[in-house]
């Protein structure tokens, strides 16, 4: 037996889990409906629709089923799966207890699905009754549990990964031991790829949502995407959310696919299929629903700018709590409508912004790959700990937070202090030149605070 | 002058914890951020540790209530931590409070400045008279 075999079996001998028969999830995939697979749609792409993805989890399987009824009546692409805090932490006890009284009582004392707990006997049939891709989102440093489950479950599209799903959401959950959890991901969805359609990957782009350059998001995406291709995987997503200026959402669209396609066929995996996702306005959100309504349609022009092959969803109900199951209808519907009246789009390009940030993307590339560490993670570990790597507003203590960024005057997101990270001097002079940097410090921290409300 | 900062609790809400380790540190503090998710015992030992003269302990989903009672039990099992100038601000409640119940409660865990939804400047500008009035500058 393999040693991923040994591993996945002590991963799944859990008192959570039914016995989980490995032959028959097996054979499940090898037969399952091509129309489950996201990477199945990405390919017969041809009609050039872009895939309208919302979010959303419920705790119960009754109210889960429902929303995916009003998601289906609302015209969706592809279903999302979004799964409670409990499960993300690995504490399946607390889930379950919670699931038990959201049951029992009729009101939700979980923020989304509990994935291990349904179990995947009880979530394939919904799965399988719906017929349309599912999209897992959750936000878990340790998922090889919540993946076993997801795929036998018929979920063939698993966002996050080892720098995305830590950064932003945990303060000391050990980096080098969430690159490994995920390396286990990468294998068992690149093993089941070979079965049926490819498993798809997606990472989140998103980060923080609060001020990241388009440089570091994308190096991250990056490299999230060559962890991922190197251990097999045939089918992944990179993705960013918009930023707040269209022409610097329009640039980092093109720089990422042009990059994603050539460090792919650095590594030998230029078969592998790369998708483009953009997520709708992902910071703080207006109170007035109308207004939201409009910064959500707005997003949706610009993922058509950017050619995204998938669209992620909010609500206008953002800003006051967990969003109903008609609210996130509604956005589905509305954002499939302005798809369809978004013609004969002009084709932008801006060859400086793109020159400069292609240049400060390859110079972090380079940095991290002369790492001397033997393997990829670890060099990506260990740029991560010196600083190359800087998120800004990550709550995680292995992150430097010394790279300050701020937006100028069109709303572009400007680097004016860089850290540790190898912004190379010509590109760090034209960032800083965008911006007025003649006042002092506390007025800076006063605009920094009024661009992370910008969409308030 | 040296500050230690951080966000008291499982609270994870970390824009405003880094702005004000760029605020302080714009106004020439020496600062040592703990970060989100920081219990009140991490607080102290690193006001022991680094021999600052300011804690500022800050918290946005309203946690703080919980662990600012606990203040007087802690902080009298630690010596030297009297001269230290206490203060926290943020949203100081769960839900809703007006700061007229609020400030005197908090006056009374021990903190010798409560800013409850007080803006950033306003609140450091307050540190700074305090530290006038007692001489430290």
């Amino acid at each position: 037996m393999s040693l991923l075999q040994e591993e996945r079996e002590i991963i799944l001998n859990n008192e959570y889990v039914d016995t989980f028969d490995f032959a028959e999830v097996k054979e499940f995939i090898t037969n399952a409906s091509k129309d489950l697979f996201i990477s199945h749609h990405f390919k017969k792409k041809a009609a050039d629709k872009m895939l309208v993805q919302p979010r959303g989890g419920f705790p119960t399987y009754e109210k889960q089923y429902a929303l995916y009824e009003f998601f289906v009546d609302a015209n969706v692409d592809v279903l999302p799966l979004t799964i409670d805090s409990n499960t993300r932490l690995n504490d399946y006890g607390t889930a379950k207890k919670m699931l038990r009284l959201s049951e029992e009582n009729d009101i939700d004392m979980l923020n989304g699905y509990p994935l291990v707990n349904h179990g995947y006997r009880t979530t394939r049939k919904m799965i399988t009754h719906f017929n349309k891709p599912v999209s897992l989102r959750h936000g878990t440093p340790d998922a090889r549990l919540l993946i076993e489950t997801a795929l036998a479950s018929g979920i063939f599209e698993i966002e996050g990964g080892p720098i995305t799903y830590l950064l932003p959401y945990s303060k000391n959950f050990p980096l080098d031991k969430a690159f490994l959890y995920w390396k286990y991901v990468e294998r068992v969805c690149a093993n089941y790829s070979d079965l049926n359609e490819p498993i798809n990957r997606e990472s989140f782009g998103p980060l923080t949502a609060t001020l990241v350059p388009p440089s570091i998001t994308i190096v991250i995406q990056l490299l999230e995407m060559l962890l991922s291709l190197e251990e097999g995987v045939k089918s992944f997503s990179v993705s960013f959310a918009q930023q707040g200026s269209m022409n610097q959402d329009i640039v980092t669209g093109a720089v990422l696919k042009k990059l994603a396609k050539h460090y792919a066929e650095e590594i030998n995996c230029g078969d592998a299929m790369i998708n483009l996702v953009y997520h709708q306005w992902m910071g703080a959100f207006p109170m007035n629903k109308d207004y939201a309504e409009q910064l959500i349609n707005l997003a949706t022009v610009i993922a058509r700018m950017v050619s995204a092959d998938k669209i992620i969803t909010k609500t206008r109900e953002e800003a006051s709590g967990i969003p109903t199951k008609e609210a996130n209808a509604k956005t589905v519907a509305n954002t499939q409508y302005t798809l369809g009246i978004l013609n004969g789009l002009p084709n932008v390009v801006d060859e400086e912004e793109e020159e400069i940030l292609t240049l400060e993307v390859m110079a972090i590339m380079e940095a991290v790959f002369n790492d001397p560490a033997d393997t990829l993670w670890r060099k990506v570990f260990n740029s991560i700990k010196n600083g190359i790597i800087d998120v800004p507003f990550s709550p995680h203590i292995i992150n430097h937070n010394n790279m300050i960024t701020i937006r100028d005057a069109k709303k572009n997101i400007r680097i004016i202090k860089r850290g540790n990270v190898p912004i190379p001097d010509r590109c760090y002079a034209y960032e800083k030149g965008q911006c007025d940097l003649t006042k002092d410090t506390t007025s800076i921290v006063n605009d920094i605070i009024h661009d992370i409300g910008i969409m308030q | 002058m040296k500050v230690v900062t951080g966000v008291v609790g499982n609270d994870i809400h970390v824009v405003a914890n880094r702005l004000i380790d760029l605020s302080l540190q714009a106004r020439g503090y020496e600062v040592f951020n703990l970060g989100v998710n920081t219990y009140l015992e991490e607080f102290f030992d690193a006001v022991i540790e680094t021999g600052a003269e300011v804690l500022l302990i800050s918290s946005l989903n309203g946690e703080a209530e919980g662990w600012g009672r606990e203040v007087p039990r802690l902080k009298a099992k630690y010596k030297k931590l009297d001269d230290v100038i206490m203060m926290i601000g943020g949203n100081l409640v769960v839900g809703t409070g007006n700061a007229e119940d609020i400030i005197p409660r908090y006056k009374g865990y021990g903190f010798d400045i409560v800013c409850h939804q007080v803006d950033l400047n306003t609140g450091l500008d307050s540190l700074e008279e305090m530290l006038i009035e007692r001489n430290l500058k």
